[in-house]
């Protein structure tokens, strides 16, 4: 614990994403128990957990649009809320109401409307990003299709596209690979990749183990964390099926967060953090 | 030729036509975005819960637009309490609103002696009546309504794409929505003295419902949805003149049937394309 608070200190900001004791939860329903663990700035770091565990809620809670129920939640050294014009978050699964006429240009430009707002019109500089943005994704053919025509992959590449388009020094990605062929899930493996070399910290949630072995950090959610460190010493047997409970080895409560584990992960977490 | 302009020789066909016209143009332009966000429903409820505001408004010989205000005001305010005390979803509370409105509607009217005279008049409006102080006050709001939509182009796109992403956009989708549901007031209030409460309903859904199936982008679904409200008008008032029947309810029957004829030449013409695209594919 004391360790969490001396790195706090020197705000230089070694972490994007600093949770202390923190609670999450939709109304009453707790999602995420009390749970202490950093994310550190300019790396990309995977959550990783069963469904339900929790991962769309921690990135809910770090982009802002869902407060703590109890805790604290410090994202790029400030309140999460305070911290909009930094952060870009690339929803899971966003459904589009059919019907809507909106192009796929459209779509990511819509990115750079914080900077936008009601009035201006788009800049040289803003149209530059939409474009560099479309060409990343490889969908510059797709500019003047509707979204609503769109094969499921071909729109998460789009919003993907509409987070890169946006500023941000914190990209975060709910699921972005899930359900993509291996040619788009490349591109938009390289993209996360890329990322830190500006300087810019990516979190993004995966069901995939080598997505997360290959990451700088990893976070495991089951309904709690489990475990936040480097991939090794995260993605563990002993861990995993904590998480997932796997195998019929262990009674299956231990899918569920105990006191016991708890203790134990801690000095766990507090000990990578040392590195 | 002369059979199309015939009518409008006439002062209050005019007058009919410019009103009928800003209606039209107002109700179009909200409409799309109520059509877009799924809330024709609520569209439809709006426009039945203002009628006891303006019943009350005849009864206490008081302008009738601000009883309309007034019970629009009392309807938003009651489906937020509805939403926010029960776990009800919000179509139960439009729901419960939409029959509970109309019928105080029908109560307050029925104490006046001109009953059945009094409530053709709000339910259908009164096209003919419409004077030309009317008129200014509805081309004065017509104007802030496509003013104050156009400037919320960027808020009103991105909530209707994903409320969480307006949120995160700093689209402010609650601010938005509220501001929606004003607009959409403001539209009925301008609307219902020419075409009646009742038939508001079909040029806010109607026009944007067909250029729907025509419009690629949203502004042009406003343009289209506009283009047709305009035709409705006009064809629906000539069309009462030479058939000599009610004004009101044929403008607001055309945009039904040109949603049906737009749907119908939509259709048939993506058979012929499917059985080109066939034969096409069939060739190499
Ligand atoms: N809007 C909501 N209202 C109420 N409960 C919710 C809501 N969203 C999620 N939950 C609950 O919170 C818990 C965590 O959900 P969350 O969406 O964060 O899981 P996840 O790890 O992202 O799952 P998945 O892998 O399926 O995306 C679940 O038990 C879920 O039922
Ligand atoms: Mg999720």
């Amino acid at each position: 614990m004391s360790d969490l608070h001396s790195h706090h200190d020197h705000s230089g900001a070694a972490e994007a994403v600093l949770a202390e004791e923190l609670v999450l939860g939709h109304n009453s329903h707790i999602a995420v128990h009390a749970s202490s663990f950093f994310i550190p700035a300019g790396k990309v770091t995977t959550v990783i957990g069963p469904n339900g565990s929790g991962k769309s809620t921690l990135l809910h809670a770090i982009a802002g649009l869902i407060s703590p129920l109890s805790g604290s939640l410090r994202v790029l050294d400030a309140q999460p809320q305070t911290r909009r014009e930094h952060i870009s978050y690339v929803l899971q699964n966003t459904t589009v109401p059919v019907g809507t006429p909106i192009t796929v240009a459209e779509t990511v430009m819509m990115g750079r409307y914080p900077g936008l707002g009601l009035m201006r019109r788009p800049s040289k500089l803003d149209r530059a990003r939409v474009s560099e943005a479309m060409e990343k994704l490889r969908i510059t053919d797709l500019a003047k299709r509707h979204l609503g025509e769109l094969s499921g992959g071909q729109r998460q590449r789009v919003y993907v596209a509409q987070g890169i388009a946006q500023d941000h020094d914190l990209l975060l990605l709910d699921e972005p690979l899930t359900g993509l062929d291996i040619g788009s899930a490349q591109t938009i493996d390289e993209i996360i990749h890329q990322e830190p070399e500006g300087g810019c910290t990516v979190i993004l949630t995966t069901h995939d183990l080598d997505e997360a072995r290959a990451s700088d950090f990893v976070v495991l959610l089951a309904g709690r964390v489990i475990a936040a460190g480097p991939p090794a010493a995260v993605l563990t047997n002993e861990h995993l099926l904590t998480a997932y409970g796997l195998g019929g080895l262990h009674r299956s409560e231990d899918a569920e967060p105990t006191t016991d584990h708890h203790h134990h992960d801690h000095s766990d977490h507090d000990h990578q953090h040392g590195h | 030729m002369d059979w199309w302009i015939e009518p409008f020789t006439l002062g209050f066909e005019q007058r009919a036509l410019i009103g009928g016209a800003l209606a039209g143009l107002m109700s179009s332009i909200v409409g799309t975005w109520l059509v877009l966000r799924g809330m024709s429903f609520f569209g439809d409820a709006f426009v039945h819960g203002v009628v006891p505001g303006i019943a009350a408004a005849v009864v206490l010989e008081i302008n009738p637009v601000i009883g309309a205000a007034v019970a629009a005001l009392v309807m938003v305010l009651l489906i937020e309490v509805v939403n926010r005390q029960t776990s009800l979803t919000e179509d139960t509370g439009i729901g419960l609103l939409f029959v509970g409105m109309l019928a105080l509607g029908v109560v307050i009217i029925s104490r006046l002696s001109t009953f059945s005279g009094s409530l053709t008049t709000i339910l259908f409006g009164d096209a003919l009546g419409v004077t030309t102080n009317d008129l200014w006050a509805q081309g004065i709001l017509a104007l802030a309504i496509i003013i104050v939509t156009t400037a919320l182009y960027r808020p009103l796109l991105a909530l209707s794409f994903n409320r969480d992403k307006a949120e995160l956009l700093g689209m402010r989708p609650k601010a938005t929505h509220a501001a929606l549901l004003i607009l959409i007031a403001a539209a009925v209030i301008g609307s219902f003295q020419s075409v009646g409460t009742l038939l508001v309903f079909g040029l806010l859904v109607g026009p944007p419902a067909a250029a729907a199936l025509l419009a690629r982008t949203v502004p042009r679904m406003m343009l289209i949805s506009a283009g047709i409200a305009l035709v409705s008008v006009w064809l629906g008032l000539t069309l009462s003149y030479h058939l000599g029947t009610a004004g009101s309810a044929t403008m607001a029957l055309m945009p039904i049937i040109i949603f049906f004829l737009v749907l119908t030449i939509v259709r048939l013409r993506l058979v012929f394309a499917k059985r080109t695209a066939v034969e096409r594919a069939e060739y190499v």
